[in-house]
């Protein structure tokens, strides 16, 4: 993995009377531990990588605790993980990036929350919305209404996170429906501290096993005819029970302040933010302290009704601070208004936009919009309406001062083995013709970006293949579709490849096989060369395409570009029709330089001979047209200001970064373009005989006036 | 509602400089000071060299005297409310900037004149970089105040990452309630690379300081060692004296390229070009630039040249003192040609090379007939391999390459000439349109052609009257922007086919 996650794990092992110090995915995974779990599972993704990292590195805790971990093949098996909460008293959690793990989840989930549970489940989902965000925006909320799961949005902070995690199992028996636990981005980020406990073993568990499963029960199924019934049970006994345990238990909070005509209704998570812009209009203190009396949903589903009629009671108008779109709880509180006959008017998507994210700017807007409709007797709203704009007046005339700034999204990185790949794509192109280029999630998903600008559709984890298959039979050049081996597994051999061989379908595959799910962090997944506990799962895609009935099958070493344009020329030109697999075989190069600097280490340390290799551009060769740059994209590969006089554009050089993979040179190479590249290679404790051939041919070369002459020196 | 407020910290980085580890050094050494203090982060995707921010926010009160009371931290960054915005990189503060986080009324902005270059600016066929000085005024005008030190260098000498200078930098803000002893305590805390960050630390807390004039000087550009000194007279002579300089460095480079006869030649060809410049009381800026584009063509990119740069000692000594940074170890450089059918008959008698060059054009050869080598040129026989290209200098100008070229010099010289004439503004952007013809193989090719479909549809139908003269300027000058805009050449059609469009008399004329 990417990190090492020793000091996260120590904290893990802190008790009663201890101080919780770390980032709040870690504190969710310590407070999964004080609840008692039996097993956790889930998926890889940002924000919530770490939960599942922190818990792979935490094997001597687990055994202690009887505690099973999963690292899951996808978000679907772990959803269906859950269902060990069926039938049996253990509390499990699972965690995923959503909305994509969601909706990856959303067979499992329908068929979990239709039993309903006995023991607790959770599931803890990364909501990857806003700044920072890498997939489709949408909100998860839509599930928890349709199957009946109730919905935690802590305040981002430790100690209401904590709670809510250790509340939401009870919360989860008490209504035997499962419950999801979101955190935005920054909450999964957020450091902080709280009072920590001991951890405790589940009732049942690896420690002290089930004696077996219960009596047959024909209701524990999803399965008509009790589907039926289940569907009522739903509504009519566990939604009135979450109610009750929320209100019994004061999961929301209410936060007073004087102005008592007017109120906030808002999602846990968007609480500090709020309170900060409060802050800044002068409505509150830094400590909380508020004039505009809020109501903190920290479960945003199921709303309890008297607690929204409550809050409303006596006030004019109400605003709800719920960021995306569809306003569900506008809606809802709306709904639940009308049905007391309260006339509190009640203000939301409006005042505040109805898509995005509400940033500081963009609350201080709502909010002074807001006071400005509500116009609450106390304060002069249009005062404090016209200070709050002053506040963040000057973003426009600062967004322009610099024109367009040019764009920085994340790319490859130095020495990465997928990059070449794009550069035979590109390569391959020129001869034969753009060709539609369906990409998927992965690192090799930069490849849109420029210099490579590469894809026309991504649909999704391990859909590209799948995604091609209607535009093949319907364009004239064969289609190309890019997979990693972590899409692969995830389900791209179900889904693309096994779809398509049933089909008998045609298509270029390209698998990039770089040993790990790489983007979310270097996980092991089923074809890496070790894994968790140090041995490989074995698994092998190339085998495995085999036996599925593969035919056209090639593996190619990412870094050789000419023999990779040539690969795909004549996957893209053969006459022989079916799936055309290009294996793309080259490490992580993250993961290899860190296991190749400790052992180069070890070496020079040991006095053995370490040759080492970089790559460099020489300045007066280089014209300065970058159409290097334009097929490697490396960023060790940059531009600097010539020192020729007579030349204004600026020429390549490579940075100290390099870590010498070679690629330019290829491209250089490959693609003809200049002569200025040069691979120099040092040898480290050299031997005698590095050294006497070394000694001999700077003598000869400065007799010949060469680099070792008198003359130059 | 008064109460003491959070100082607030964005902090701009790329993916892997450290920006986390940063945060947590800040965040450790507040907690131990005994302040509230919370940071957040974006990492997701943004990792990978991509931008990135890390916000965080210290109450400057300490815990003990807050009664109990706990403060509510925001967990995304306000506009107009950051207190130290802290970059890593200028492009990146200037990001800040544009987000409306920097304001005279608050923010101390520490960031570094360092640039890493985004993929934009990187790929441009010319010149894409971003303008340094309009960042540097933009973020100085925007701030309370700025400090702006080149961390990369500092960095660099220090042996350290850029994150530890940054919070030498920001301890030495006084902007933090943090001592320099509690942020170095800090890092001995965090355990990891100790000594390196300690450095990294010390040197950006020194110079932060004292702060030193802030932007470098650009590159000094390395002028060639004097040659001849009746060519030299000469210039002095016939040049003006802004475009001397310039010419110089021709003679000075052609010298080498060739020999004294073919500088001589480079005097001869500027001559007309001097007295137009004259004739036209442009002062002296239509020879410089003419002059400096006549030195880079006539000293064009061919296997000679190319040999001639790799076996230069300086070029080994460069690349083992700074790159390898080699004390008395074995080191050896490789280099890659892979010269085509053109480029292997550039050296022979046009009698000769065109017949072979027909003959390869009929066959297909053309652009996919390449002998690829690899070329170890630190070992005798490489050596030898490229003194023998070398020495092939004295039989370039018998060479198919040296008639095509002085064919071509010659030609674009005598449309500057009468241009000039008629409309100076028109001369020079002419001039300038010799900077498509660079590179080698594809590269060179597709300048050329660019610049040949300039000259036939812009340049001579404006000389000969067909687009008005006073559009002319214009319109050679959005061309050759348009020819760098794609490698694929659309950009080039599209305002090709716009000029032609404008172009009334021609149609009347045709």
């Amino acid at each position: 993995m990417e990190r090492s996650f020793k000091k996260e794990v120590e904290a893990l092992k802190l008790g009663d009377g201890d101080t919780f110090r770390g980032e709040g995915i870690l504190a969710v995974t310590k407070a999964l531990l004080q609840s008692g779990v039996s097993y956790v599972g889930g998926y890889q993704g940002a924000p919530v990588s770490h939960l599942l990292d922190v818990l792979v590195d935490a094997e001597d805790i687990l055994s202690e605790l009887g505690v099973h971990v999963e690292t899951c093949s996808n978000e679907a098996s772990a959803a269906a993980m859950l269902g060990a909460s069926i039938n049996y008293p253990l509390r499990g959690a699972v965690t995923w990036k959503s909305i994509v793990g969601t909706n990856v989840a959303a067979d499992a989930l329908s068929y979990l929350a239709s039993p309903g549970m006995v023991g607790g489940a959770m599931i803890i989902l990364g909501e990857d919305y806003g700044e920072g965000a890498s997939v489709a925006q949408e909100r998860s909320y839509a599930y928890a209404l349709k199957s009946s799961m109730w919905l935690l949005d802590p305040r981002p902070d430790l100690p209401t996170i904590v709670r809510m995690v250790e509340k939401g199992f009870e919360l989860s028996e008490a209504s035997h429906a499962p419950v999801m636990l979101e955190l935005r981005i920054r909450a999964c980020h957020v450091t902080g501290e709280f009072a920590a406990k001991t951890n405790r073993r589940g009732e049942k568990s690896g420690l002290d096993k089930l004696a077996g499963p219960p009596r047959f029960d024909y209701g524990r199924l999803a399965h008509p005819p009790v589907i039926f019934n289940q569907e009522r049970l739903k509504v009519e006994e566990r939604l009135p029970a979450a109610r009750a345990f929320i209100r019994e238990h004061k999961l929301n909070e209410t936060i007073d302040g004087d102005l008592s005509e007017v109120g906030i209704i808002v999602m846990g998570g968007l609480t500090n933010s709020v309170l900060r812009a409060l802050e800044r209009m002068g409505l509150a203190d830094v400590f909380g302290a508020l004039r505009v009396p809020v109501l903190v949903l920290n479960v945003v589903y199921p709303l309890v009704p008297e607690e929204i009629t409550g809050f409303c009671a006596g006030k004019r108008a109400v605003l709800v601070v719920e960021e995306g779109f569809p306003d569900y709880v506008e809606q809802a509180v709306n709904v639940e208004l009308r049905r007391v006959d309260m006339p509190t008017k009640v203000y939301g998507k409006g005042p505040l936009p109805k898509a995005g994210e509400y940033a500081s700017d963009v609350l201080l807007e709502g909010l002074a919009a807001f006071l400005q409709a509500a116009r609450p007797n106390g304060i002069d709203a249009d005062t404090i309406a016209e200070k709050t704009r002053g506040l963040i007046a000057h973003k426009a005339k600062a967004a322009t001062a610099l024109r367009t700034l040019p764009p920085r999204p994340p790319s490859f990185c130095t020495g990465c083995p997928e990059r070449p790949v794009f550069s035979a794509i590109k390569l391959m192109q020129r001869e034969i013709g753009p060709t539609h280029i369906s990409a998927d999630i992965g690192c090799h998903s930069f490849a849109t970006f420029a210099p490579f600008s590469l894809g026309n559709s991504i649909l999704g984890y391990g859909m590209s293949l799948a995604s091609a298959a209607a535009v093949g039979p319907n364009m004239e050049r064969r289609p190309i579709a890019v997979m990693g081996d972590g899409g692969f597994w995830h389900n791209g051999l179900i889904t693309g490849v096994a779809s398509n061989l049933f089909n008998k379908g045609d298509g270029v595959l390209v698998v990039m096989q770089n040993g790990y799910t790489s983007a979310t962090g270097q996980q092991y997944m089923p074809s890496s060369k070790s894994g968790r506990d140090g041995t490989a799962a074995g698994m092998n895609i190339e085998q495995t395409l085999r036996s599925m009935g593969v035919k056209w099958l090639r593996t190619v070493r990412t870094y050789g570009v000419a023999k990779m344009v040539a690969t795909l020329k004549e996957a893209m030109r053969t006459a022989e029709r079916g799936l055309k697999v290009i294996i793309a075989d080259g490490e992580c190069q993250l993961a290899r330089q860190r296991r190749l600097r400790a052992e180069e280490a070890v070496k020079l340390e040991r006095g053995e001979r370490v040759a080492r290799a970089r790559y460099g551009v020489d300045e007066e060769i280089c014209t300065g047209d970058h159409s290097c740059i334009r097929l490697s994209g490396c960023p060790s590969l940059t531009v600097k200001p010539s020192s020729d006089p007579l030349r204004t554009d600026p020429v390549t050089t490579v940075v100290e970064t390099c870590v010498g993979c070679g690629l330019c040179g290829e491209v250089a190479h490959a693609a003809v373009l200049c002569p200025s590249f040069y691979r120099a290679e040092i040898v480290r404790n050299a031997t005698a005989w590095d050294r006497a051939l070394f000694r001999l041919r700077r003598t000869v070369i400065g007799w010949l006036g060469g680099y070792n002459s008198k003359a130059a020196a | 509602m008064s109460a003491p407020r959070p100082i607030t910290l964005l902090i701009a980085a790329l993916g892997g400089e450290g920006g986390g580890v940063l945060s947590q050094w800040i965040v450790s050494a507040a907690a131990q000071a005994g302040f509230p203090v919370q940071s957040t982060s974006i990492p997701g995707v943004a990792q990978r060299t991509g931008a990135t921010t890390y916000y965080i926010e210290i109450l400057p009160v300490k815990m003990t005297e807050l009664g109990g009371r706990r403060p509510v931290l925001a967990l995304t960054p306000g506009v107009g409310d950051i207190d130290i915005a802290v970059a890593s990189e200028l492009l990146e503060a200037g990001r800040t900037v544009a987000g409306g986080f920097v304001t005279p009324d608050r923010t101390h902005v520490i960031a570094s004149t360092s640039r890493f270059y985004a993929m934009d600016e990187k790929i441009a066929m010319a010149d894409g970089r971003f303008d340094q000085e309009r960042l540097t005024a933009t973020i100085k005008a925007h701030a309370k105040d700025a400090l702006l030190i080149d961390m990369g260098d500092l960095a660099k000498q220090s042996g350290s990452i850029v994150n530890a200078v940054m919070l030498g930098a920001i301890a030495a803000s006084g902007r933090l309630p943090l001592t320099a002893e509690q942020c170095e305590a800090a890092i001995r805390a965090d355990g990891k690379s100790v000594e390196s960050n300690l450095r990294g630390f010390r040197a950006g807390y020194e110079a932060a300081r004292v702060p030193v004039s802030p932007a470098k000087l650009p590159e000094r550009k390395n002028n060639a060692p004097a040659t001849l000194e009746a060519l030299e007279q000469d210039v002095a002579h016939t040049i003006p004296a802004v475009a001397r300089p310039i010419v110089l460095e021709g003679v000075r480079r052609l010298v080498p390229y060739q020999n004294i006869a073919y500088a001589r030649l480079y005097l001869d060809r500027l001559a007309p070009i001097a007295e137009a410049d004259e004739a036209a009381g442009v002062q002296g800026q239509l020879v410089t630039e003419v002059a400096r584009q006549l030195a880079l063509r006539m000293s064009y990119e061919d296997v000679v040249r190319v040999a001639q740069a790799k076996i230069a000692p300086e070029r080994m000594r460069r690349i083992a003192r700074e790159e390898l940074c080699a004390k008395d170890e074995p080191y050896s450089v490789h280099d890659f040609l892979k010269p085509g059918i053109e480029e292997l008959t550039q050296l022979l008698p046009p009698s000769l090379a065109r017949p072979i060059q027909r003959y390869a054009e009929r066959k297909g050869w053309l652009g996919r007939v390449y002998f690829g080598m690899e070329i170890d040129s630190t070992s005798i026989s490489g050596y030898l391999r490229f003194l023998f290209l070398a020495k092939l200098r004295g039989i370039r100008p018998y060479g198919h390459r040296y008639v095509q070229e002085q064919e071509q010099i010659e030609a674009w010289l005598s449309l500057i000439v009468e241009a000039a004439r008629r409309a100076p503004d028109l001369a020079r952007e002419i001039a300038e349109c010799a900077r498509l013809i660079k590179g080698y193989g594809d590269t060179y090719a597709r300048g050329l052609a660019n610049y040949r479909s300039i000259e036939e549809r812009v340049i001579r139908p404006a000389l000969a009257g067909h687009i008005p003269l006073e559009r002319a300027a214009d319109a050679v000058m959005s061309a050759r922007t348009a020819a760098l805009v794609d490698p694929e050449g659309e950009s080039l059609a599209k305002c090709l086919a716009g000029i032609e469009e404008q172009a009334p008399l021609r149609v009347a004329a045709e």
